[in-house]
């Protein structure tokens, strides 16, 4: 009987979304055509919602007067009744984390596969008319969280959301951003095709691998950092800032050491120039700057294999250093990155939690930090068209 | 023309020219077609063409020679009707020196065309000869004055269009706008990006550009992309200058790390060093530290382009300081900006050397100038691309 009365429903309540005088208008004809059983469904559905207040004013010749206001009003919500927030599956905890943020609760969604590998979803809850954002990272596996992503926002398209942001802490295939040899594929490129062709409205990035990667998109994109995070971390730690050197582990992230140094005391900078001889193989050659009795901070936005973290971590002991932390924005930690890092090179190794770590892949210098604030708060911005550029979550001076 | 070679030719040749013809006769069929997506280059491939004829060019100048047979005898291989109807090049007013360079490589003329300003500043453009059918290049770099340049490469991609050209491939030495290729602050718009959109929706199939500020813009376009570098013309030229001493090449800021580095391993495996200034404004330079050590070498100082010139004279200042026996500027792109001629003759550079993407007028010359010609390296790429042969191998 519900999936009956469902098109009925909907196409009744399509045109109540239309905004202005036409919503009025879409009362008046909302309850001339529509049967009396129907509406005692939609009251009872509505009614039974737990946690998620209704969002479409009711009215019924059985009601004295017209609910116009949400039921289950809580009054510590920061926001209006249009902002949904759903977790695909790659990293439910930090979804939860944003919306606890938030003061929300995350809308409720079956993500399923089928047999044959197939994805399935479907949104449990209303979002007509609504400010919908997708939480889920690229992570490994890649194309199976891409592939979920692409089908949560087709759902979200045709099931009336007035806008979808594809809220992606970690952007997978960022780093094939360029045809480094001939007759390559720009996957990063093709993946933002596919995600705007999906039907997002706008894109919220933590820590892509090239800034120029948002030129990829013809939508919107916030870009948004980790660094602030690692810095307070940095700076809780009171390590000596005149004993500081901050380290790039390739030439390629040179930009991204330097902002980091710029924001931390304006320490120097020293270079690992590694030659790569082919994908995840890594050589070290040569230091470019001097690190000699000083606390090195390798600084890089994802550690993958960490062949090449470990490698330059190798080469600052042998010139000398007396400590070397490793920070980054997305703990990949491909294998056999664990055996690397918890080698005994790094005093510490610092991660956020954009891609979430099981259990047997931590070690004890490991130290996760978590960006669901630092999102939360741009997501809110967002929502409510404020500026992602306030302080303290500037975009970094990267000139 | 057009009518001499269908007679000239057989009458197979000439029912297929005529098919063509009716496919052609609709231009926005035409504009969405373009053939499968051919090889760019990277850092990585770039290698010496050490051997191959050389070419004599102005005194000043050094032609780079591709290490394959002499294009004449290329080009007496093909049918005359091919020959003369299917390739055809056209220059914009930008750099038509470097044009007709190019089209003297190839052993063709440059087609004729009419560009002229209105009085009130609007473009006019008018093909001169037909070009139905045919494989257009358009070559036009977009340097200053950048909006005039690019509006007249639009321009001129309209008509090829609108005259049913086959296919229409934009050739820019210099891509303005290049350096907008990233939202630095908020609020600021990707120009690059929205260039490489103009010039996709003005109607042109495949672009060829030369030393692009960042690779990743690359993936600005939706149309295939063939990326060239002026590494090979500059590195032939400092192999045959013969500097003796140590080699340290040098980067004057970290975003051109990675191209100064694929600079040092093609040349000899050389040391690298890096300059780390930091900004306060657009065009404002201030030096701070050097990472790595010049003290007695030679210091070749390697960017993409050289626009006022700041950034790289602090740098040569800085290198100078901490020892550098002698420092060599090297870049593509010449831009050239005020006060950069200033800057660059002031002295403390042994030489500055660039090659001609973009057009230097007399008065932008001082001494320590060398100007190398990049026109066999485009002209080798154009005859790839027309004849669907493999670009990066022109780079081994």
């Amino acid at each position: 009987m519900p999936p009956c009365c469902s098109p009925t429903t909907s196409a009744v309540t399509a045109a109540a979304a239309s905004p202005g005088a036409s919503r009025s208008g879409g009362l008046l004809r909302r309850s001339r055509p529509a049967p009396a059983a129907v509406n005692c469904k939609k009251i009872d559905s509505l009614r039974s919602i737990n946690g998620a207040p209704p969002c479409i004013p009711v009215s019924n010749r059985s009601l004295l007067t017209p609910v116009t206001l949400p039921v289950f009003r809580d009054p510590n919500m920061r926001n209006d009744t249009r902002l949904r927030i759903f977790s695909g599956t790659a990293n439910p905890s930090l979804s939860q984390e944003i919306a606890s943020y938030l003061g929300l609760e995350l809308g409720k969604i079956t993500i399923k596969r089928f047999a044959d590998g197939e994805i399935y979803v479907q949104l449990q809850e209303s979002v007509r008319g609504c400010d919908v954002f997708l939480v889920q990272p690229s992570c490994p596996p890649a194309n199976e969280n891409l592939m979920e992503l692409l089908i949560m926002i087709d759902a979200c398209r045709r099931a009336s959301a007035k806008n979808i942001t594809a809220v992606i802490p970690y952007f997978g295939y960022a780093r094939a951003d360029r045809k480094s040899q001939g007759r390559e594929s720009i996957a990063a490129k093709l993946v933002a095709n596919m995600i705007t062709e999906a039907g997002a409205n706008r894109v919220l990035v933590c820590d892509l691998h090239s800034s120029q990667a948002m030129g990829y998109f013809d939508i919107p994109v916030d870009h948004v950092y980790g660094q602030p995070v690692i810095l307070d971390y940095l700076a809780s730690k009171t390590i000596c800032s005149d004993d500081l050197v901050v380290v790039s582990p390739d030439v390629g992230g040179v930009a991204r050491a330097r902002a980091f140094a710029k924001k931390l005391s304006d320490a120097p900078l020293a270079i690992v120039d590694k030659r790569r001889q082919g994908h995840n193989v890594a050589e070290v050659m040569n230091l470019i700057g001097d690190v000699r009795g000083k606390v090195a901070v390798m600084m890089d936005d994802m550690i993958d294999t960490a062949g090449t973290i470990s490698k330059g971590a190798e080469l600052l002991h042998q010139e000398g250093a007396r400590e070397v932390y490793a920070c980054c924005t997305h703990g990949v930690f491909s294998p056999p990155a664990i055996e690397r890092l918890s080698s005994g090179l790094f005093q510490e190794v610092i991660i956020t939690n954009t891609i979430p770590l099981k259990e047997e892949k931590s070690f004890p210098q490991l130290t996760i930090l978590s960006v669901a604030n630092l999102l939360g708060e741009t997501i809110w911005r967002v929502h409510d068209d404020c500026s992602v550029g306030h302080e303290p979550y500037s975009s970094l001076d990267i000139d | 023309m057009a009518a001499t070679a269908a007679v000239a030719g057989t009458g197979s040749s000439l029912s297929s020219r005529r098919s063509r013809s009716v496919v052609s006769s609709s231009f926005r069929a035409a504009a969405s077609r373009f053939r499968s997506p051919r090889c760019v280059l990277g850092s990585e491939q770039l290698r010496v063409a050490h051997e191959g004829k050389r070419m004599s060019g102005a005194e000043s100048r050094t032609a780079w020679a591709p290490k394959v047979p002499a294009p004449e005898s290329r080009l007496a291989a093909l049918p005359r009707e091919l020959r003369d109807s299917r390739m055809k090049i056209f220059s914009g007013t930008a750099n038509r020196p470097l044009a007709q360079e190019i089209a003297a490589y190839l052993g063709i003329e440059l087609g004729k065309i009419l560009i002229k300003r209105f009085a009130d500043g609007e473009i006019y453009v008018q093909l001169q000869e037909s070009v139905r059918g045919c494989d257009v290049f358009l070559i036009q770099p977009t340097c200053s004055p950048v909006n005039e340049n690019l509006m007249e490469l639009f321009i001129m991609i309209d008509a090829c269009r609108r005259a049913s050209a086959r296919s229409i491939t934009v050739v820019i030495p210099y891509f303005g706008y290049a350096r907008a290729d990233r939202k630095a602050q908020g609020r600021e718009p990707i120009t690059a990006k929205l260039a490489a959109n103009l010039l996709t929706e003005a109607g042109s199939d495949r672009v060829i550009v030369c030393d692009i500020h960042s690779t990743q813009a690359l993936g600005y376009f939706d149309i295939p992309v063939d990326h060239i570098y002026g590494q090979p013309v500059i590195l032939d030229y400092l192999a045959s200058k013969t500097i003796s001493e140590d080699l340290v090449v040098v980067s004057p800021d970290v975003g051109g790390v990675v191209r100064a580095r694929a600079f040092a391993k093609k040349l000899l495996n050389a040391r690298l060093a890096i300059v780390d200034k930091r900004r306060q404004g657009h065009n404002m330079s201030e030096v701070m530290n050097l990472i790595g050590d010049v003290k007695g070498k030679v210091a070749i100082l390697i960017d993409d382009m050289i626009d006022t010139a700041g950034t790289i004279t602090s740098a040569a200042a800085l290198l100078k300081q901490e020892g550098a026996e002698a420092v060599y500027a090297c870049c593509t792109h010449a831009v050239f900006s005020p006060p950069a001629i200033e800057r660059l003759s002031g002295g403390v550079f042994e030489e500055v050397i660039v090659t001609n993407s973009i057009l230097l007028p007399e008065d932008k010359c001082f001494p320590q100038l060398t100007v190398l010609s990049m026109a066999n390296l485009v002209g080798e790429t154009i005859w790839h691309v027309h004849r669907d042969g493999s670009v990066s191998s022109i780079f081994q």
